[in-house]
């Protein structure tokens, strides 16, 4: 649904993307993942023909947004964090007005809209006397009006409180199950990415660090909690022994290959050390996203 | 689609309170003008003016003369005020406010967009022009008869015209007023396209137009009137010279008409580059 090829782009001086390449199958919720000013929303910007590339290609839907944005907009549906409307007007006649940009919509349509994402009733007030919640779910009706087959959203739990952001998780979640939506999703919320996602990206000043699957990261093998009074020691005997080959944060040691944490224990035992834990630890998305974040600092110390 | 995105612009445009401004100002000019017309020397020497050159005052100082002694100063001084503040607004207020990039997260070109845009601005020219002449006819008859027609016109001292020739000039020279609005508001359109603030733009275009209007009236420039926006606005006056010009009004309204294509023609080019960042 999405191919960036090689994209760059340059503002004055300073590089916000720099030769980013990226791919979003159809189906797929895929997460972008940066610190603020990471290159985020200017990615999303180039695939939604917003900011022009300076270098490469950018093609949604299998149009090049630069040059047939019609096309490869058409089944498109895109949020922002902050979605601004027309307060003076009905969330109604919004929604007839970001329509009547897309394609003829049938009031019916309208209607269902609303009636999806829970505005009824509320469609004829003004949008300046919606809450921040009702002013979601308007950008999500605003999204959905031309019955979307790519929903990308940027920062969509940004601003919101907990329950609000619960909310969008949901929502989210009942879009593709329900609609069988592609979703492109930003963020910098790592729990967000990790409960929504089945693949993501990662930014760091504009330059894409890593792109797989969440269940990859999460199962990277290798990393094994061990609990001892002596860490220090174990780990000097198991290197002696060569049953690890690393050993770091005084918890963590790293296999070596073809070893089991059965024989570690073991090894540990028998040389009259307490073992009081030893377990393959699962990594979160949250310390991958800080180890990948880290690793330039670190090179730079 | 064309029409329903023009309508939707025109919600847009007549829903928000500003754009009131000018029409509550031209009303509250109007009433306080006419007044003092009625009750103030102003009245008593247009008619020593009128009787010193022979003509009977009682018989033209009537709902057309005084509409148009109103009109010349609204125009000269409001009018470029209310219609470039419109402009600069159409598109640098939607980018100010966030609402441009929600509208250009749909697949509409650009140049549609800006062209929907624009078409909205010089209809709402024409409604300012329009309700301006006839607030301007309708105050004017609730204090003086419907008689001819008394007026300073351009290269001639004054002219003096029946009550159903005046009627008809009136009625051109409206339109040539709604053909000058829309030039004010294309220029404020034009900077508007710009990465600016809608007040930068207003300014702008308001500069431009009134240095055009200084240097219009710098004698050394009186060859160059033609190369003036504003030598060109005055069309509207003209049309009440006896005979009307017609060659004269022709050429400023082809000069007034490419002025405005030129101006959208910039914007687009500019708005066309432009990255549409939050």
């Amino acid at each position: 649904m999405i191919a960036l090829r090689n994209v760059t782009k340059k503002f004055a001086r300073r590089i916000a993307v720099d030769d980013l390449s990226l791919t979003v199958q159809r189906g797929e919720v895929f997460g972008l993942l940066g610190h603020n000013g990471a290159g985020k929303s200017t990615a999303i910007g180039m695939m939604l023909g917003q900011v022009w590339p300076t270098r490469g290609e950018v093609m949604v839907c299998g149009h090049n947004v630069q040059s047939s944005r019609r096309a490869a907009l058409m089944p498109v549906g895109a949020i922002f964090e902050a979605p601004a409307f027309y307060d003076y007007l009905s969330g109604w006649r919004n929604l007839e007005i970001f329509s009547a940009y897309t394609a003829p919509t049938s009031k019916a349509r309208i209607r269902e809209v609303i009636e999806w994402v829970g505005l009824t009733g509320r469609e004829q007030s003004k949008v300046g006397t919606y809450s921040h919640g009702m002013r979601s779910r308007l950008a999500l009706a605003q999204a959905l009006l031309p019955r979307p087959e790519l929903l990308i959203l940027d920062e969509p739990s940004d601003g919101l409180d907990p329950e609000g952001i619960h909310e969008m998780r949901q929502t989210i979640l009942r879009l593709q199950r329900e609609l069988g939506l592609t979703l492109l999703l930003s963020s910098h919320l790592l729990n967000e990415v990790e409960q929504l996602c089945t693949r993501f990206a990662v930014l760091r000043q504009g330059v894409k660090v890593f792109e797989g699957s969440v269940a990859e990261v999460k199962s990277a093998l290798g990393k094994v909690a061990l609990k001892t009074p002596d860490f220090a020691a174990a780990s000097r005997l198991l290197l002696a022994r060569g049953l690890i080959t690393a050993a770091a944060e005084d918890r963590f040691i790293t296999l070596a290959a073809g070893r089991s944490t059965a024989e570690v224990a073991q090894a540990l035992v028998a040389a009259g050390m307490d073992v009081q834990g030893i377990w393959q630890h699962e990594q979160t998305v949250e310390d991958f996203y800080l180890g990948l974040i880290r690793r330039p600092r670190e090179e730079k110390q | 689609m064309f029409l329903a995105q023009l309508k939707n612009e025109l919600w847009k445009l007549f829903g928000k309170k500003r754009t009131y401004i000018g029409f509550g100002a031209f009303l509250l000019a109007q009433s306080l003008m006419l007044l003092a017309f009625k009750y103030t020397r102003w009245q008593g020497d247009f008619e020593k003016l009128l009787n010193g050159n022979g003509y009977l005052a009682a018989e033209f100082i009537s709902v057309l003369t005084v509409s148009v002694v109103m009109l010349i100063p609204q125009i000269m001084l409001l009018m470029p005020l209310y219609a470039t503040l419109i402009g600069g607004d159409l598109v640098a207020k939607e980018a100010e406010d966030g609402t441009l990039r929600m509208i250009l997260l749909r697949p509409v070109s650009r140049l549609r967009l800006l062209f929907v845009k624009w078409m909205a601005g010089i209809i709402f020219a024409i409604v300012l022009v329009l309700m301006l002449g006839l607030t301007a006819m309708g105050f004017a008859s609730l204090l003086f008869p419907w008689k001819g027609m008394f007026v300073f016109a351009p290269g001639q001292a004054f002219a003096v015209l029946s009550a159903q020739d005046g009627l008809v000039r009136f009625i051109f020279s409206l339109s040539f007023m709604a053909v000058n609005a829309s030039v004010m508001v294309s220029v404020a359109f034009m900077f508007s396209c710009f990465n600016m603030k809608p007040s930068a733009a207003t300014i702008l275009a308001l500069s431009l137009l009134f240095l055009s209007m200084v240097m219009e009236n710098i004698p050394f420039f009186d060859r160059y009137d033609d190369w003036f926006i504003t030598h060109h606005f005055k069309c509207w006056l003209l049309i009440f010279s006896d005979p009307a010009p017609w060659m004269q009004i022709c050429q400023s309204e082809i000069v007034l008409f490419a002025v405005s294509a030129t101006a959208f023609v910039i914007g687009a080019m500019a708005f066309q580059v432009r990255d549409i960042k939050s």
